[in-house]
Order: structure tokens, then sequence, then C-alpha cells
């Protein structure tokens, strides 16, 4: 039944390296002059499931979403998103997906009422479409009391929700979402991830990434696990957790390629 | 083009929403006003001798003729005092308790009367006059002895006259002209700084400022072609960057009166009629150049914050930009007559060329013309750039 699932997303061998400034080698003590973020990584998402990046801090995972966002170019590989490619269509890809990564911000001088609707215009929204959903969307995360708040004066959760709302107003089919409960309290957490799989029921392809191994194991239906920006691993959950929790399984993994990176340095 | 409208919108609605930056842009022009109309006045009041004072002038061995002149055009009486006195005179007017000591020799009237040129063996006789620069009184009581001593001095030995009972010494330039060639040689300068001032402080913000806060990523990711944000942060800079200028511009000329003296010659020169001065082609060339420089400097700008990771590094970034500025509309108060029309196509100084041309009723339309559209051309080639750059991960996302 799985082998039947239509894929949505596919990245196919992205790699993505960053230059150095010597400031930066000095902070982590490195001669190295670049750093591979991501190396070579592939992995397929399915139509109306939850995919779920799994890795440590600076393993890669928020680089590998910035390429299948657009907002930067792989050096090597590609990925197609609903056939469409992130190297050569990358305006198409914009409209078809929605992105939420802390690195985006919203303007603090104006609020999430007014963000709102100008976004929906960009996105070329139907008005009274646009009206109907944030409504909703407003009323789901709490925001109605806060919709003429300006941002700065938002609490960080709050500005977080907003940030949420605002990447999925175009009420995209492809959702990536980084860290999407970061900084979030639990019971706001729960109304993310409560939402996420609502999305998927409504049949809308979810990729996280995180490095929660408890809300990928609640969440996701497949994950891979990224470490020094390698997929890993890449199942499903059911497949991943036989026989050990996750968190296990990660530590197995992550004790073995160290353990090669150490032969491979001998 | 609808998407570079909500831009627009967006722009407009961040910058009048916003009490703080309306003052930011407007601070100049209220600055302006103050201190022109402050020091105007202040100044004119240090440097102009008082007229209600009564000059104090001492002389020695003054003839009659020279002493009764002097009293007819300065009211009052010259005190003649003798050789012993003129010490103590000398020291009255360093501590400006006079205004001016005139020393004649003796028998002046009758040996200046006596003295030829071509036949005397001595040099001709000599006055000595004593008076205090630093005291405005002292120096107008100075400029008018030596006025009509030189009316006496050609009086004596008349061979012909210039201009004797003509209208303004001969000059037949019409007042019109002569505003016309001060406004010429000043205005095109002033006008650049003006525009180049209220785009930096919005460009820094809307550009560097958005990039650095991280919500230019948030368009980013939007599908927005990066043609139409470009476009649009053009297009709204250029139109807030105007009224500013147009605050800053309207500000200065207010206060231009008051800074030269209300009622003097600049007062004159502001009460000419204007509109009869330029005609409808003027004022269309005009616009025309005003308004593509202004698209040029915008662009410019718009670059060099767009490059810049911090509000406060494209500060610094923009000063060479700043000088450009500043030589192009220096070039404009010097040279004579109109240059050559490839002069035209050079940024900024064919702008500068044109608008003191029109100001000086002094041009070709098709120079004016051809610096609009190279204007137009290269801010063209700025968007496309500014485009580019948006586009580009290193100059957006670079660390
Ligand atoms: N613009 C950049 N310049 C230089 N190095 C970068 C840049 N962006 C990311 N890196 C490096 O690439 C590596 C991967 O970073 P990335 O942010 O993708 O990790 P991550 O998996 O999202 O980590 P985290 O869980 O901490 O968010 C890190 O070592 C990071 O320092
Ligand atoms: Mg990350």
């Amino acid at each position: 039944m799985q082998k039947r699932m239509k894929v949505i997303l596919k990245a196919e061998g992205l790699c993505k390296t960053f230059k150095l400034s010597q400031k930066q080698q000095k902070l982590q003590n490195t001669k190295q002059k670049t750093i591979t973020a991501v190396d070579n990584l592939s992995f397929e998402a399915y139509e109306s499931e939850i995919y779920g990046l799994l890795g440590p801090n600076g393993a890669g995972k928020t680089t590998a979403l910035r390429m299948l966002a657009t907002l930067i170019k792989p050096d090597k590989g590609d990925a197609f998103i609903d056939g469409l490619s992130i190297k050569t269509e990358p305006e198409k890809v914009r409209a078809k997906i929605g992105f939420l990564t802390s690195e985006l911000k919203l303007e603090d001088f104006f609020t999430p009422n007014y963000l709102y609707d100008f976004f929906a215009k960009i996105h070329h929204i139907d008005q009274n479409i646009a009206e109907a959903r944030k409504r909703e969307l407003f009323s789901k995360f709490g925001i109605d009391e806060f919709a003429e708040v300006k941002v700065a004066n938002l609490s960080t959760g709050m500005k977080q929700k907003t940030s949420l709302v605002i990447s999925i107003v175009h009420d995209p089919n492809i959702i990536i979402f980084d860290e999407p409960t970061n900084g979030l309290d639990v019971l706001t957490a729960r109304v993310v991830t409560d939402f996420l799989t609502e999305l998927k029921a409504q049949g809308k392809t979810i990729i996280v990434s995180t490095h929660i191994f408890s809300l990928v194991e609640k969440l996701c239906d497949r994950a891979g696990i990224i470490i020094d920006g390698k997929m890993i691993v890449c199942d499903t959950i059911e497949n991943l957790t036989a026989d050990k929790p996750l968190e296990d399984i990660f530590f197995d993994i992550y004790a073995k390629t160290a353990e090669e990176k150490e032969g491979g340095l001998r | 083009m609808k998407n570079i409208l909500t831009i627009m919108s967006k722009e407009f609605a961040r910058f009048f929403g916003d009490r703080r930056m309306i003052m930011m842009t407007i601070m100049p022009a209220i600055l302006i006003y103050a201190i022109y109309s402050f020091m105007g006045p202040a100044m004119h009041s240090a440097f102009a001798p008082d007229a209600d004072h009564t000059p104090r002038i001492y002389a020695v061995n003054a003839p009659e003729s020279i002493g009764q002149s002097i009293e007819q055009y300065i009211q009052t009486r010259v005190i003649g005092i003798n050789e012993s006195g003129i010490e103590e005179a000398k020291e009255k007017i360093n501590s400006k308790q006079a205004d001016l000591l005139m020393i004649f020799p003796i028998g002046f009237d009758d040996a200046a009367l006596a003295y030829d040129v071509h036949t005397a063996d001595s040099p001709a006789p000599n006055i000595t006059i004593y008076y205090n620069s630093t005291e405005p009184n002292s120096q107008n009581a100075f400029r008018v002895a030596l006025h009509l001593l030189d009316a006496y001095e050609s009086s004596l030995a008349n061979k012909f006259d210039i201009n004797r009972n003509i209208e303004n010494n001969g000059d037949m330039a019409s007042t019109e002209d002569f505003m016309a060639n001060i406004v010429a040689s000043m205005l095109p300068m002033m006008l650049l700084i003006f525009l180049y001032s209220g785009c930096m402080g919005l460009a820094l913000e809307s550009i560097t400022g958005e990039k650095e806060r991280g919500t230019l990523a948030t368009l980013l990711v939007s599908p927005l072609k990066r043609r139409e944000l470009a476009i649009g942060k053009i297009l709204s800079l250029a139109v807030l960057s105007f009224l500013a200028g147009a605050v800053t511009a309207a500000a200065t000329i207010l206060s231009l009166p008051n800074l030269m003296g209300s009622g003097g010659e600049a007062g004159d020169l502001f009460d000419a009629n204007i509109t009869e001065i330029y005609n409808i082609t003027d004022y269309a060339l005009l616009a025309f150049v005003i308004l593509s420089v202004l698209l040029l400097l915008v662009a410019m700008i718009s670059i060099v914050s767009a490059f810049s990771k911090t509000v406060k590094e494209a500060g610094q970034a923009a000063a060479p930009l700043m000088i450009l500025v500043m030589v192009a509309g220096i070039s404009g108060m010097f040279g004579t007559g109109q240059p050559d029309t490839v002069y035209f196509m050079l940024p900024l100084y064919g702008s500068v060329q044109s608008m003191g041309g029109i100001f000086s009723r002094e041009y070709s339309s098709l120079n004016v013309i051809i610096a609009c559209l190279f204007n137009l051309l290269y801010a063209g080639l700025g968007g496309f750039v500014l485009t580019k750059m948006f586009n580009s991960e290193k100059v957006m996302f670079s660390r």
C-alpha cells in the first residue's frame, strides 16, 4: 500500500558547503576554509505524510530545508517538489510550499492582522477566502485577541504562532517546518502538533525538522536521521522503532558514525 | 504589477504609521528652518552697523570742503583736533569709543590741486586714516570716508566720466536674469543633496534594516518575484524621498529671506515673480530631470543598502556616494555655458548641468532629455542589479 503512495518531494544528492570567514574559523577552532553543511542528501516524502528530519545541532537540518524552500541554492544535486525543480523553477516552488524557520521574521512595526492581509495579497488569495481562513486560524492559535498588537509587543510564543499562520496563508499542499515547536510551552506545542496532524488529515504533506525524538515518534510517519549533513537511515517509524525507542537507535548510530570517523582518521 | 502596488502600500503604511520615522525625516527641515531663522537675524545684528549710532570722527588739518561733505553724508560733526591729540584719538578708536581718525597734511587742498603726476618730483599728498575693522560702525565710517575722498580726487582732475546718470550703471541684465543666475548656480546641488539625504535614511531602514532583522527573508520565500520586490522598494523610496526632499527644500526656501536679512536684496529676490521667469517647458523638463535623477539616486542608494550587512555599515558605505553627489553638485556651480552633449550622459553630472541650464534659461532641450533618458537607463540598470542582489544568497544571507 505504501509503495503505491505518490512521491511529492524528492531530494537528490543535495550538497551545500559554506565558506567560513576568518572570524568563524577562529570561533570554531578550525583551519578549514569551508564547512560541508549538507552532504549528498537524498530522500523522498510521500503525499499526505509527515516526514521528520532528525539530527543533532549542526547536523544540517535547517540548511537542507532552506534549500528545499529555495532560500539558498544547492552546490550539487536538486530537489523536486510536486515535480518542480528547486533550482530552475524556484518561484513556482515558493507558491506551492509554506516554509517556517526561525530566520524568517515578521516586521515588528505591523500587527498580525496587517501582516496576514499583506501576505494574502502577495499570494493573490481571494479576499473573502483569506478573511475566512484568517478568522479560523487566528482563533485556533489564540491570535485573535492579539490581532491588533504590534509584533514587537507579542510574546515569543505568540510571534512563533503568528509566523506559522502567516507561512501557510496560501493553504499550501506542502509544508516545511523547521523546529516548529522550538520555544513553545507544552500547551502551545501541543496546539501546533495537533494542527500538523489535522493538516495531514486534509491530505497535506509536511516535512518537519527537529532534535526531539519523542516528537518524531508521536507525529511522523517516516523519518530520516541526519548526522554531519549525511542521511544515515531513513525509514518508517514502525520499522525504525521495531526493537528500541528512537533515542537509543540514535545513540547507537551516533556512536557508530563517531567510530567510523576515528577509523577514517587513523 | 499588483504585487508592486502591494509592496508600495506596505512601505507607505510603514512610513506614515510611524511618528518616529516621520520626525526623523522632517527633522533636517525643522533644523534648517530654525538655524537659518535664528542665525540670520543674529548674524545681521552682529555685523551690521547700527542705524542710530552717531559716529565720532576726528580729523587733523581737515580741509573745509571735505569736512562738510562728510558731515552731510553721515550727519555728524567732524571733530577737529591738532597733532598732539592723535595718540589719544587712536587710543579711543582702539577701545571702540571713537570710529575714525583722518590726518591730512597741512594745506592739503592747495597741495592736491597743484599736484601733477607728470611733472611732480615728490610723491602725492598723503592722507592717513585710522579705523577699527572689528567695529561695524567704524568700518562703515571708513567706507564712507574712502568713497568721499575718491569722489573728491576725481573731481580735482576730471578728464572724463563713465556711465554718468545711467540706470544700474549700464548693467543691462534684468532682475529676472540676475535672479536666474544665482538660482542656477546653487540650486542643482541643493536639490541633489536634499533628495539624497531624504532617501538615505529611508533606504537604510527599508532595505538594510529589513535585511538585518530578517523580515526581507520572509518576503523572499513568498512567490513574489525579486524584480517586483526591487521595483516596489525603489518606487516607494522614490515617492517618500521626494516628499522628504520637498519638505527640506521648502524649509530652506522659506528660511532664506531670514538668513539674508528680510527686506534686503534676498528679500527682493524672492518677491520677484518666479512664474514670469520660467515657462511651462522649463517646468516640465525640470520635473522630468528631478524625477529621473531621483530614481537614479534611489537605485544607487538601494544597491549600497542591499550590500551592507547592518544599518551602521550601510551608513559608512554610503559616504563615498555622498561625496560623489557633492562633487557632481559643485561642478554645477562653476563652468560657463553648457557642456557637450556626451557629458549629459554622465550620471548625476548630466542632471546637474541640465538643472543649471534650465534655471539659467540657457539649455538645449535635447541635452536635457538625453540626461533624463540616461538617468532612467541607469536607474533601470540599478533596478536590475538590485533584483540580482535579492536573488543572491551571498548578498542576502551572508554573515
Ligand atoms: N551561512 C552559513 N555560513 C557558515 N556556516 C554555516 C552557515 N549556515 C550553516 N552553517 C553551518 O552548517 C552546519 C549546519 O547548520 P544547520 O543550521 O543546517 O544545522 P541544524 O541541523 O539546523 O542545527 P540546529 O539543530 O542547531 O538548528 C553548522 O555547522 C553551521 O555552523
Ligand atoms: Mg536548525
